[in-house]
């Protein structure tokens, strides 16, 4: 049995490696998609299109500014004369953020009377972007605040609230982002690869070749899936490689480890390339199905939008999802160097979903050739 | 240019889009689908950061604290660990990604007016939730030093807030006009990427270039059904994304259908050239998710902000189609604006069209080389 | 009185890929009105010649003219006046019978007035009135061959290329085909066929042999065998096939296998049988029978091919 599986892989391998492009494109592609996704998926705010109106022009009021510029989350590119400037600035497009400060602000605070007003327009249809940019204006404001308090209500009974942010410290969405490009990338090239393998070799005709050989649906099976197994080790270990050499992307926890949970995290996904050639007649269909499955698989997966913040029923429906499980164990071998011991769970239930599936499509995939 | 010959094209590949129930079905399917879930699952609003309390005091006060947290919303206690230890199980199994450390003498020194420091740990590896939260703390840790002192103090700068476009800060009304546009990129670059590298594929391909059928009138003989498909698509997405969505429509419908037009047209002629230029199924398929879904996905500002790339990236993306129809779909959904704001983006996306309509034509060479 | 212009005219067409010459200065003529044949065996360059002349493919040396328009120069206007069939039939199997003849109706522009009624032609001509509504894909190959065959036609060309078209349909198809071929031809289209059965050869009325991208003899059928066939063949027939082709190789006498018998080539049927008969009888294997026999094309072919 294993004789004709080690022929049949390799005749896969011959096949799908031949293609000088293919090969080409099997190790640009990842390549390209990760430097997309380092450089530009980043959900960090730096450097906001911010327009200044300040009516106050006092100590106080540039002494702001310049804390909002000197943070980096704040460059001021407009100067309005007027609020609707203000508006024309926000509707181009032109800016994300407008600040104004009212005549009077100078004196407020030194009067300590009445609070002085701060007004800051936000730009929202970019609501995650605006939710941060608010996020770093409170905090600037708040220590801007406190360094302006009396001296007096200083010493009085004051709660300092020390923050010391884990794994990610620099909080770099690249870091987060990274460890699941991983699991993204592998999962579209496999799935692509497997699925449209198998309908070629129907459309083309030379399945029944094969069938009247010896070979045993099962074999035929494990053969067709060899290439992309072996292009999504290939592939991650590329990423990987990239990531940390070039984009720096620690990763504290071990290697090896790594290497083992991607080959459980291929079970489900090859089995799943599979399946979707058991239901595709062409190519077309094939390609069609993988896209269908990759899209709404990645984004209930936790990738960029944690899971937690699902309405319940989404939240069920990602326990079947091998990403889910996958990213969990990535983004902990990377970013929180932990293994076997905390990860566990996430292990188990990939194996056990990856057996499901593949036990499943194996099945239908007999079935169709009989 | 025979509209006979167009005619006779367009037929035919109707009759075999038709025929393909599987891929129809799904080109309607997904795009609803994907909707549903970025409608309803996708948010980036953090309200539900899950918290661990390790509180050492145990008094009214440090209750008062974790209350204050939880009252804001935002936060969810989901333990009580005893230990930093424990602590450290919690956030490295991502059971909780925020942890609030009270010490013991936290009552005691608010009480006799002394300084107490709480320490709060923050799992970053979703720097995202992770600085939000941040920002949350600070404002729930001010508040709550203020009301302690003595004598409650008004904060010295008061800071209003005010959201344009999108008050409520939907996520939903911030992804979906972009989303309508990624789907669309990816319908269109599905459905005709394949269409002709199948027909050399099959050989059906050498018989229609032994005929006097002209390059153009392939082209668009082959983009009529496509586009009406497409067309239909995007109507759908629009129509459940202001109806059963509730995203705002606060623009011109007609603008919107005009650019939708406009960019289809581009995207499937895109999908054409892939197809003419690769002659192979899988090659087509793997380089037009890579040139279509991919920049639509990244580079368009549908998600990621444009703004925030470093320059030569910057760049690139004035070369992305999807990035002009992101800005036409938000401009007219949310904010409202039409030609006189977009008119710059409605001019290169159809020079965009027009350009890569003319490339497909060139390239389809009617020669086996 | 002038000779009528020839309906295909090729002057030194060569075609490289690389280096590879997969078409060597191909100088042929076909009169209008003919069944000119291109035989040669798999790989010799048949398929390559007939794709330059339909302007799929650029020569890469010499040109010429199809129906009066050079190939190299007017490509689009030789496919108007042609018609085409290629090596695969390729038709669109996800498409029914009458789609398909709609479809190439439509796109070689079939004037309205003529549509039914050249519908109705194919229809007939492939015996497939009652499959009209069933998927092309479904169809066996012979009814298949037809119907490609008759959307090649339906703008009435005046001339047509055939890329092996007979290949893998049985006899009795391919008998009825090429009658239909001869009705064509007498109707006034001319027809270039390509095909490695030497024994379709007959049905042509010159034939060109091509190997390896050369043309090693031109002709009418009997021509052919007249000219390159200057030795005799002998036909035969022994209970030991093999061991009998040993035995007049080792004596120096060029033979082959011929279906069930041997074919031998000699100066003089009349003077070698008799020898031949006692060299094999002599070695032990009975001889059932020699015959002298007209020489096939393939022996003929064989020959030149050994010659050259």
């Amino acid at each position: 049995m294993f004789e004709r599986i080690k022929y049949l892989a390799i005749k896969e391998f011959i096949q799908t490696f031949r293609d000088r492009r293919r090969r080409i494109l099997l190790i640009i592609s990842p390549l390209i998609q990760l430097f997309l996704f380092g450089y530009v998926a980043t959900l960090d705010v730096d450097n906001v299109s911010t327009a200044l109106l300040d009516l106050d022009r006092s100590q106080e009021s540039r002494e702001l500014v310049r804390r909002l510029e000197a943070s980096g989350y704040f460059t001021i590119t407009s100067l309005p004369a007027s609020q609707r400037e203000i508006g024309y600035l926000l509707d181009k497009g032109e800016v994300l953020v407008a600040i104004r400060i009212n005549r009077g602000f100078s004196k407020d605070i030194k009067r300590h009377a009445a609070p002085a007003g701060l007004q800051v327009l936000v730009d929202g249809t970019d609501s995650n972007s605006a939710l941060i940019a608010m996020s770093h204006v409170a905090m600037i404001v708040e220590r801007f605040s406190q360094d302006l308090a009396l001296p007096a209500t200083v010493s009085a009974a004051q709660t300092d609230f020390r923050t010391r942010v884990w794994y990610n410290p620099d909080l770099r969405s690249r870091n987060f982002l990274l460890p699941g490009v991983i699991a993204l990338i592998t999962l579209l090239t496999c799935l692509m690869t497997t699925s449209m393998a198998v309908v070629r070799e129907r459309e083309v005709g030379t399945i029944e070749q094969l069938m009247v050989t010896p070979i045993r649906p099962l074999e035929l099976v494990v053969a067709k899936m060899s290439p992309s197994a072996a292009i999504g080790f290939g592939q991650m270990i590329l990423v990987t490689a990239v990531g940390v050499l070039w984009f720096h992307v620690p990763i504290k926890g071990s290697l090896p480890f790594l290497f083992l949970c991607t080959g459980v995290y291929l079970l489900s996904i090859l089995g799943i390339g599979l399946f979707i050639s058991t239901i595709s007649k062409t190519q077309q269909q094939a390609m069609m199905a993988s896209f269908f499955f990759f899209q709404p698989t990645v984004l209930l997966s936790g990738f960029a939008t944690p899971i937690e913040n699902m309405p319940l029923g989404f939240q069920y429906i990602t326990y079947f999802s091998p990403l889910r499980y996958f990213l969990v164990i990535v983004r902990g071998i990377f970013l929180k160097g932990v293994g076997m011991d905390v990860l566990w769970p996430q292990v188990l239930a990939l194996l056990l979903l990856g057996i499901a599936i593949f036990a499943v499509s194996a099945m239908r995939f007999k079935k169709r050739l009989a | 240019m025979s509209p006979l010959r167009i005619k006779a094209i367009a037929h035919k590949e109707w009759i075999q889009v038709r025929r393909d129930h599987l891929s129809l079905a799904m080109a309607f399917l997904l795009p609803v689908i994907l909707l549903l879930i970025y409608a309803y699952a996708i948010t980036f609003d953090v309200n539900n950061i899950l918290m661990a309390v390790y509180d050492q005091d145990k008094s009214s006060v440090s209750r008062e604290l974790v209350a204050q947290f939880t009252e804001s919303g935002y936060f969810t206690t989901v333990a009580y660990p005893d230990s930093y230890t424990q602590i450290d199980r919690y956030l490295d199994s991502d059971s909780a990604r925020v942890a609030l450390v009270i010490p013991f003498d936290f009552s005691k020194n608010i009480r006799t007016g002394r300084r107490s420091s709480v320490e709060v740990l923050l799992d970053g590896s979703n720097s995202n939730t992770a600085t939000i939260a941040l920002g949350y703390i600070t404002g729930i840790a001010g508040q709550f030093s203020r009301r302690q002192a003595s004598s409650p103090i008004p904060p010295v700068i008061d800071l209003r807030n005010r959201v344009w476009y999108n008050p409520e800060l939907k996520s939903r009304n911030f992804v979906i006009p972009g989303l309508i546009a990624l789907i669309m990129s990816v319908i269109v670059s599905v459905l005709t990427s394949l269409t002709i590298a199948r027909e050399w594929d099959r050989g059906t391909m050498e018989q229609l270039i032994s005929t006097p059928v002209k390059p153009a009138e392939l082209v668009i003989g082959k983009l009529i059904p496509y586009f009406l498909i497409g067309f239909a698509d995007t109507a759908l997405c629009v129509l459940i994304s202001a109806f059963l969505l509730g995203v705002p429509l606060r623009g011109s419908i007609f603008l919107l259908f005009a650019a939708s037009a406009i960019f289809l047209t581009g995207g499937l002629s895109f999908g054409v050239l892939i197809s003419a230029a690769t002659r192979n199924q899988l090659f087509a398929s793997m380089l037009g998710m890579l040139t279509s879904f991919l920049p639509s996905f990244l580079l368009s500002g549908f998600v990621f902000s444009i703004a925030n790339m470093p320059a030569p990236l910057r760049v690139v993306t004035y070369a992305v189609p999807a990035r002009y129809f992101v800005s036409i779909l938000k401009g007219i959904f949310l904010k409202g604006i039409g030609m006189r704001f977009l008119a710059l983006e409605m001019a290169l996306l159809s020079l965009y069209g027009a350009v890569v309509f003319i490339l497909a034509c060139r390239k389809l060479k009617k020669r086996i080389e | 009185m002038q000779k009528p212009e020839p309906a295909v005219d090729v002057h030194e067409l060569s075609r490289t890929f690389g280096s590879f010459t997969a078409v060597d200065k191909i100088s042929l003529q076909v009169a209008k009105g003919e069944i000119f044949g291109f035989l040669g065996p798999n790989g010799a360059g048949k398929s390559t010649t007939i794709r330059m002349l339909c302007g799929l493919l650029m020569p890469t040396g010499g040109g010429g003219t199809v129906g009066g328009y050079d190939i190299r120069t007017e490509p689009e206007a030789v496919k108007n006046i042609i018609g085409y069939m290629s090596q695969k039939f390729s038709l669109y199997d996800d498409l029914t019978v009458e789609e398909n003849i709609n479809f190439f109706g439509g796109v070689y522009r079939v004037p309205k007035e003529k549509k039914d009624s050249r519908k109705a032609w194919v229809l007939a001509m492939a015996g497939i009135e009652d499959k009209k509504g069933l998927l092309t894909g479904t169809l066996p190959t012979g009814f298949k061959q037809r119907l490609a065959l008759g959307c090649a036609l339906l703008h009435e060309p005046p001339v047509l290329f055939l890329d092996e078209p007979t290949s893998g349909v049985d006899p009795l198809s391919r008998r009825g085909f090429w009658n239909l071929i001869r009705e064509m031809a007498e109707s006034g289209t001319t027809i270039f066929v390509t095909t490695h059965h030497m024994e379709e050869a007959d049905y042509c009325d010159r034939l060109a042999l091509i190997y390896k991208g050369q043309i090693i003899a031109e002709g009418a059928p009997m021509e052919l065998r007249r000219n390159y066939m200057k030795r005799d063949i002998l036909e035969i027939e022994t209970e030991r096939t093999v061991e009998a082709l040993e035995v007049l190789f080792k004596n120096g006498i060029d033979s082959a296998i011929f279906g069930s018998a041997l074919h031998a080539t000699v100066e003089d049927a009349g003077i070698s049988a008799p020898r031949i008969r006692h060299m094999l009888e002599s070695s032990g294997i009975a001889v059932e029978r020699i015959d002298k026999v007209v020489p096939s094309l393939e022996d003929v072919f064989v020959t030149l091919i050994e010659a050259s």
